[in-house]
This record gives structure tokens, sequence and C-alpha cells, in this order.
């Protein structure tokens, strides 16, 4: 008999970067990290433990312009390219490294990692996308869906038609490559506008997560805190995040990550190795970049130590046990203080495992089976699940919240980044201008003109550009995107009100900016 | 067939390897702190994503994307909400209006200061006169965008853009949209079918917010959570991310230096032939040639090459040994 539960979410999401103008672009990168060091990773781990025979719950939310990138032609092919040359790169390095053992050790991993990462993109026909909806279909995953290109929604309360595209579009992509409909809902960087549940009530979503003050801070007071789900008056299920178990993984000094025998992030060959070796793995134009192969751990000083891939497992599997033993006791209190099974919703970004926590995958990997073989205080769930054992739950209005920096809107909002909104604003009022003015059409020119224009609109309302301009570094690129785009839209938006729409420059951002083929503009109202 | 020539060079080459130092990004965490809770933890979760969007720092790689316009030519007022003390407005008035607004007041427009009027709106239906209270800020010629303290948690509000007369009268140029700033603790609203202690509700609270089981549950419980959030913890954990003055502490001189070394082996055979170097067989370009590259330890290294012929007749071992070391 469980006393509670625990709902471990990863949240799946890149911006849409294509450029197929360019034979190579850095920021594709982005992806390519992230297929080879996460979600090929994830997917593994989800075929082992099922091979193992081990049932587990998981919830994943794959963002649209994440799926799309995943099933462009364009950027599978040249993913391929990358690996390649990884590979090629590990050889080398294999060569290299002859007289340094420790180091050899580590250039041979990278090549057996590289080279399964090959192997599964091919064995999945180069589509992930299909890899995440058979282990779904197996009952392990549920993805829940988010939004058409992760809008930052609190920010969007002056433009509701933006908010309900950005959600249905989420929504209707979601139901045409999985085949089924969503259940969850993941709100970009957890942003949580009141009112916005009822769009997606409307679109037949049953939960959400919010932000821990989300739920504390609702009205009236939750009687659970963030222990159990509460419902909005539109009927939607709210589940709040817990701190315990996010702390536990993000801070920065208790936090697993940061321990000293785990991979360092920032020490890679690309920056490391002499120029005229590493220059054919590097940006064409001899800039220095990370390559992925990564040699030290984090050692706690500046004079980093090899990893050493033995010891960080036993630290993965040692942080594992810890987790479990702290949901364990938090958990047996909770449920006897409470006098009700909790909920322990514990989210975070995907890309994090693999990628930023090298180990991130082989902890969750040994978490998964400790939980069914090492205790039996509780038991991991989905959210959805979990509505259908514990049906009856208080009904609050969650107050307006994120998970970004400070925990409303001030990452997304702030001296750098808001003079976006006056231009997003301006757009999307315009699309609302055009939708009215054109509510018939079905097909040719202007219907092209007028897709591009949702599809434009959607692309720079991405919360990602906004964030990295908040972080103040490396910026050019975000910036250049809302520009692109918003220019982009307003060109459409006059060429539509002048009738002169010029069908080859709209033939050439279709082909550039090719997200969501099968929107309709009417979506925005 | 024979092997008519073949040779190795051992070349070392000392490099200079330049290493790069990046250290992990400042995020804007050590801007000005509010006391609310979540601040902690949130810097790390950030920087955690910024590592997902990771490019080298390379200035000017793009080609200059064309300016947005300053404005759209309309009066516009728009406020969005910050947090559950800030408010940010931006704004734009069309020369029109400017112009008609100038003709009005004649001599006294010079004289008039822009001025953003602020009205407490919360809970009514506002229409100009009926705020709760509202303040001024006087705010220069060229500003087209504000953060407003407005200090008021839970509360709606509404804002003119107008002109401020010596004799105190307001001209309204535009008004904005209504915006409610979320509250900054618990609601005090309870419901009857969900009641809840306030005690239990204070452990809750605190057991949320990672205080666990020493969060305050008597009188002030509230007030003590936040000093406690506030305040960098017991064990001093989150001590450097919640203080940006330690951050600040001098850790001496930034000046370094690395040196790595590698050494290149490079020859040539027939192209048909084998080569091996300490007894592992190494792949030949077309034309015979091969070059290896090593990282390159302290000790002796004793390198015997081997080639084969095709038809593993003729042999020759040339043997360089190359000795480092790093004082």
């Amino acid at each position: 008999m469980y006393k509670g539960y625990l709902c471990l979410v990863l949240h799946g999401h890149l911006p849409f970067v294509r450029h197929p103008e360019c034979d190579y672009f850095l920021e594709e990168n982005w992806l390519y990290e992230a297929i080879t060091e996460t979600y090929i990773p994830l997917i593994l781990m989800m075929e082992r433990l099922i091979n193992d025979k081990i049932d587990f719950k998981l919830t994943m939310s794959l963002t649209p312009s994440l799926i799309y990138m995943l099933k462009d032609s364009l950027l599978q092919e040249r993913y391929l390219r990358h690996i390649n040359k990884l590979i090629e790169l590990c050889h080398k390095e294999i060569e290299r490294t002859r007289w340094q053992p420790p180091f050899q050790k580590l250039a041979l991993m990278y090549l057996d990692r590289f080279s399964l990462a090959y192997q599964t993109f091919e064995r999945y026909k180069r589509d992930l996308v299909s890899a995440f909806k058979s282990l779904q279909e197996k009952g392990v995953l549920e993805i829940i869906a988010s939004c058409a290109t992760h809008g930052y929604l609190p920010l969007m309360e002056l433009t509701p038609p933006s908010a309900r595209a950005q959600i249905k579009v989420g929504v209707m992509v979601y139901e045409q490559i999985f085949a089924r409909k969503p259940k969850g809902f993941w709100l970009p960087e957890c942003g949580y506008l009141p009112g916005h549940d009822y769009i997606l009530k409307d679109c037949g979503i049953k939960y959400f997560f919010t932000e821990i003050h989300g739920i504390l801070h609702g009205v009236p007071r939750p009687k659970y805190g963030v222990y159990a789900p509460v419902y909005c008056k539109s009927g939607v299920a709210c589940f709040g995040r817990d701190w315990e178990s996010a702390k536990q993984v993000w801070s920065s000094i208790e936090g697993y990550p940061g321990d000293y025998w785990y991979r360092e992030f920032y020490r890679d060959i690309g920056y490391d190795l002499d120029f005229d070796y590493i220059k054919p793995y590097i940006h064409p134009d001899g800039i220095r970049i990370n390559t992925g192969i990564k040699y030290y751990r984090i050692t706690g000083s500046e004079d980093k130590q090899p990893y050493e891939p033995e010891k960080a497992a036993e630290k993965a599997s040692e942080h594992a046990g810890n987790f479990m033993f702290n949901r364990e006791r938090q958990i047996e209190y909770l449920y006897g203080f409470l006098n009700k099974k909790p909920i322990v919703v514990a989210p975070y970004d995907a890309e994090l495992f693999g990628h930023w926590w090298f180990e991130g995958i082989m902890w969750l990997d040994y978490l998964i089976r400790k939980i069914k073989f090492d205790q039996n205080i509780f038991t991991l769930v989905t959210a959805s699940d979990y509505l259908l054992e514990n049906p009856r739950n208080q009904v609050i209005t969650p107050s307006l919240s994120s998970w970004g920096w400070k925990g409303y809107n001030e990452m997304w909002l702030q001296g750098v980044n808001d003079w976006i909104y006056r231009h997003l604003h301006k757009a999307s009022e315009r699309m609302t201008e055009l939708v009215k003015l054109y509510p018939n059409e079905n097909d040719g020119l202007l219907k092209r003109a007028l897709d591009q224009a949702l599809r434009e609109l959607l692309l720079a309302q991405s919360s990602d550009w906004a964030f990295i301009m908040g972080t103040g570094t490396h910026t050019s690129y975000a910036v250049r995107r809302i520009k692109e785009h918003i220019l982009r839209f307003t060109t459409l938006y006059e060429q539509i009100k002048f009738h002169s729409i010029d069908p080859v420059w709209l033939s050439e951002i279709e082909e550039r900016d090719n997200i969501f083929p099968q929107i309709d503009y009417r979506v925005h109202q | 067939m024979k092997i008519r020539k073949m040779f190795s060079k051992v070349k070392e080459k000392l490099k200079l390897v330049k290493k790069k130092r990046i250290s992990p990004k400042k995020t804007k965490r050590f801007k000005k702190l509010e006391n609310e809770f979540t601040d902690k933890f949130f810097s790390t979760e950030t920087k955690v994503e910024e590592s997902k969007y990771y490019t080298p720092l390379i200035p000017k790689r793009y080609p200059t994307v064309e300016d947005l316009p300053r404005g759209y030519g309309e009066d516009k007022l728009v406020l969005q909400t910050r947090d559950p003390w800030w408010i940010h407005a931006y704004w734009e008035i069309s020369i029109h209006t400017y112009e008609r607004v100038k003709s009005e007041l004649r001599e006294f427009f010079h004289s008039a200061k822009k001025t953003l009027r602020v009205y407490d709106v919360t809970n009514i239906i506002f229409d100009g006169t009926n705020a709760h209270r509202y303040f001024d800020i006087e705010i220069n010629d060229y500003a087209n965008n504000w953060y407003i303290d407005v200090g008021g948690p839970g509360r709606s509000w509404c804002v003119d853009l107008g002109l401020k007369l010596p004799d105190n009268r307001f001209i309204t140029l535009v008004r904005s949209n209504v915006v409610r700033t979320p509250l900054d603790g618990p609601s005090w609203i309870t419901d009857e079918e969900w009641m809840v202690p306030e005690e239990v509700f204070a452990r809750l609270y605190g057991l949320s917010a990672g205080l666990g089981l020493s969060s305050p549950v008597g009188k002030g419980w509230q007030e003590e959570i936040k000093k406690r959030l506030w305040q960098p913890f017991a064990s001093g954990a989150f001590a450097s991310m919640v203080s940006p003055v330690k951050k600040e502490i001098k850790v001496g001189r930034k000046f370094w230096l690395v040196v790595n070394t590698e050494l290149i082996v490079y020859g040539a055979t027939e192209p048909d032939a084998t080569v091996y170097v300490q007894g592992r067989p190494i792949p030949l370009r077309a034309d015979g040639t091969f070059s290896l590259r090593f990282a390159l330890p302290d000790g002796k290294q004793v390198i015997p090459v081997k080639g084969v012929s095709a038809d593993k007749v003729d042999e020759i071992t040339i043997t360089p040994i190359v000795t480092k070391e790093t004082k």
C-alpha cells in the first residue's frame, strides 16, 4: 500500500532554428547536441527499462517547434553529417590519446555513444518523434502538448487571440502527430495567467502544471498546498511543483549536477586542442565551439582531473538513492500530516539531462529502478492517472506565476527585452485584423499569405528570444530572429492589405519558415 | 615488390594551446533581489536553461537586420504586470495628437510636464474619477516606457499618460488597459468545505517553500517565513546565490598559461603496404603517406613503425624514441 506518488515531468523544447540558406548554421547545433545527449539517451533508457520489464510512468512534453525540427528532412540530413563528423573525430582522438590511457578510455566512450546515437537515429528512420510516440503507445510515457512555439502566455494578456492560437496550434499539432488527444498541457516556462485555463478547457485539456506559488498563493487557500492538485474554475486541474525535489537537482551548491565526480560542461576539446587539428570540427570560419567531447570532471578546483565514468556512475546511483530516500521521508511525513496520499510533482527541463548534467539520464535510470525495487512508500504516477484515482479536489484560482527567474514575468520583461512587446502586440492586433478582413479564404495565394503571416507571428513569439536577451550573452541571434519574423510579418500584412502579394518571395519564406504545414490562419481569433 | 623508400620523420611540436576559459555565464542574478522566496534557486535554473542556447561569443556574425519602427503612428499606452510589486508601461503618442494638444494648450504647452498618473482601480469599473487613489510620475520627453513601482500586490492598476500644467490641471493624452498584480503571499480567503487550520497551513507553506519542519507556524508566520527565506539558510547553502557581495571577493590576478605537447609521426610507403605503429595497424592515405598525432605525456616513448609489403615478403622497422620532460 503506497503512501503517495511521485510525478516526474520532463519538458522537451528547443526553439525552431532552421537555416536552409546557409550550409552550416551554428545555432542548429542546439538541436544536434540535444539529440545526441538528451533525446536519444532518453529513448534508449526507456527501451532498456521496458526490456528489463520495469513498469514506470514518465511524463514528457514535446513542443511543436521541437517536433517539427525532429521531423524536418533537412535537419535530419544535417544531423547525420554532424554525428558522422563526431564519429570521425573520435577515431582521431583514440589515436591521439594512445599514450594517455585515461583519455583514450574516454575517447572510446564517446565513440560508443556517438555510434549508438547514429544507429538509433537510423533505426527510427531518422524520426525520433516516432520513437517517443511508440513509447507513449507502450504505456510508459505520457506525452503532453505545449504551445505552438513556446510563446510566453502571461505576456499575451493584451492579445488573447495570440494566446489562443499558441495553445490551439499546439493541441492540433499534437493530435496530428500522436493520433490522440492530449490530456495534459505544458505552459511554457510554467507561465500561468488566471483565465488561460479556459482556453485549455476548450481544447479538451485535463491538467497543466504551475510553479509552487501558483498554487500556494491561489485564492482561496489550497488546503493541501502543492501536494494535491486543484481545479481551476474552468474545471481544468492544476498541479503545483514541489520545491524540495526541485532544489535537490537545481541548486548550484547542493544540487547533484555540481558533484566533483561529474563531467565538466565547460571543458571541451573544441576549445582545448590545437587549432589546426580541431579546425575541421568547429565552425567553418575557424571559431572554436563545443564539440561535445569533454574529458574532465568538475573536480572542485581549476586543476581539472580526467573524468572517470565508473566513479561518476557510482555517484549517479548514490544520488538516485538519496533522491528516493528524501522522497520516501517527505511522502511518509506528508501522508501522516495531511491524512491523504500526497503527490510530489517534479518537473525538469529535459535538456538538463544529458546535456548540462551529463549523468542525468543515468541518474534517472537508477532512480526508476530503485523506486521499483528498493522501496514501497511511493509509486511513480502520471497526472492523468492520479486524477482518475483522486477525482475530488479543491477549486481555487491559481496565481500568476512562472518558473523563471524571480517567479513571475521579469525574465521576459526587463530592460533588455521589453522593447519587443510593442512589436509583438502590434503584429498580433494586425493578425486579428486580417482574420476579420478575410474570414473565408480556403485556398490560393491569399490563403497562403495569411497562413504564412501567422507562422511568422508565432515564430516571433517564442519565449526563447526574450530569454536569451535576458541572459545578456550572445543575444544577437535572438534579436535578429525577432526582427526578421516581425519584418516578414509586416511585409505580408502590407502585401495582403494592398493586394500585392509577391508569390516568389512568399514561396521563399514558406520554404524557410516551414513549421506548421497544416496551419489555418483563422485559429488566431 | 620491393619497398623503394620509406622514411619517417619525427617532429615534436610544442604548442601554446590557448585555452578559452568560460565561466558559467553570469545571469542577471546579481540584480537587486526582492524578498521573494523563489528567487533562491531560479538563478541556477536560468543558468542551466541558458546552457541549451550555448554558443560562443562571436562579435558581428550576422548581417544587420533592418530596424523595427520606433512606433506605429497611434496613441497607445500598454500596461503589463512584471511581478506583485512592479508593472511596466510602454506607449506612443502620434504627432497628430501632439499637434492638437499643442494648439489647444498654446502657451501652456511648453510648461506642461509629461506625467504618468497611476490609478488604483481594484474592484471597480474605472471611469476616470473613481479610483481608490492615484500617484503621479513625472517622466522625461524621450522615454517611451517605464517600470512603475506600484508596491501593491493583489491590486488592479490603470495609467494615464498626460500633461500636467503648472496650475495642476492634468490633460490625459492616452489611457491604458487595466492590469492586476498577483499576491505576494498566501490568500486570506479560505473556503468552508476545504477549511484548513492556520497552524496546519503555515506548516504546509513552510514545507512547500523548502523550509522543512523548522519553518515557523506561530503568530506572524508569514513574516517569519519571508524573513527566513530572505536570509541565507543556516547551512549557508544558498549564500553565494543570495548575496551578491560574496561573488565580488577578489580571486587574485587572472593571468594564465597552458602548454600542451603533441607529437606528429608521419611518413610514406607503398600505397598497398601495411604499416604498424607500436604494433597496431594504421590507415594509409591513397598515395601511401600517413600521419599520426599523439598527445605526448612526460616520459620516454618508444615508437616502432613497421612497414610490411602487400605480399608480406618485405618488412622494414624504424623506431623513433622520444623523451619528453617538463620543467
